[in-house]
């Protein structure tokens, strides 16, 4: 696809990271995997795992040069507090993240994934 | 100093036991006993990461770094994180400390990768 106007941007599509397909990625699997189901203590840890492995194997199909690292949070909708923040030393010119919030009646759940040219 | 590793000297190689005590410190430091407070949590989440990487790019080694921090609230809710990481297996690696406190839980993630 292609991006108009950025300055500075010699790398091609191929190398570079996309937030806009990650953030796809990252969406679909959470709606495939969770959707409308209500919170489950003990099927959490198999919804962060499908999550997971899911966006792993789509990144890995978009074939770009690329390290991941993938992280998958849920929590119950019980009026806690809940805070999570991330700071990454690397190289801000190819490398790149995607966070998403997403939740349900019952859940919430913060995906990110972090992307860092090899 | 290290045994037989092909190729992989200590300068090289993600230390999970260098990289815990930097995480533990950071936490101890910024939160310690301290009660949950809705508005100190950015300034904590933030603080603990700054340290974290300070210290780790301290340690000089050629690597890059995502460190991750939740802090959650003892509220009786169910929380539940996992991580995945495609990579290079001989070099790179995580640490992940879990911790907690009377008012809450805390969990901070360090992933290193090899340059």
């Amino acid at each position: 696809s292609f991006k108009a106007g950025m300055d500075n941007l010699e790398a091609t599509d191929e190398s570079s990271f996309s937030v806009d397909e990650v953030s796809n990625i990252i969406k679909e699997s959470v709606e495939d995997v969770i959707g409308t189901a209500h919170y489950s203590h003990n099927k959490v840890g198999q919804w962060t795992s499908s999550v997971i492995e899911q966006c792993v194997n789509q990144l890995t199909r978009l074939g770009k040069p690329f390290k991941y690292i993938v992280t998958c949070l849920v929590m119950q909708k019980n009026g806690a507090g809940l805070n999570t923040a991330s700071s990454c030393y690397w190289d801000s010119q190819t490398d790149g993240s995607c966070i998403i919030k997403w939740e349900n009646k019952s859940m919430y759940v913060i995906v990110s994934v972090f992307g860092l040219a090899v | 100093k290290e045994s037989v590793m092909d190729d992989l000297s200590e300068e090289n190689t993600f230390s999970v036991d260098e990289v815990s005590q930097i995480i533990k410190e950071g936490v101890e430091t910024c939160i310690g006993t301290s009660q949950f407070q809705q508005n100190k949590v950015n300034q904590w989440t933030s603080s603990i990461i700054e340290h974290c990487l300070n210290q780790l790019t301290k340690l000089g080694k050629p690597f890059k770094y995502v460190a991750n921090c939740v802090i959650m609230q003892k509220n009786g809710a169910g929380l539940h994180t996992a991580s995945s990481c495609y990579w290079d297996n001989q070099t790179d690696g995580s640490c992940t400390i879990k911790w907690e406190n009377k008012t809450m839980h805390v969990i901070v993630t360090v992933f290193g990768l090899a340059i």
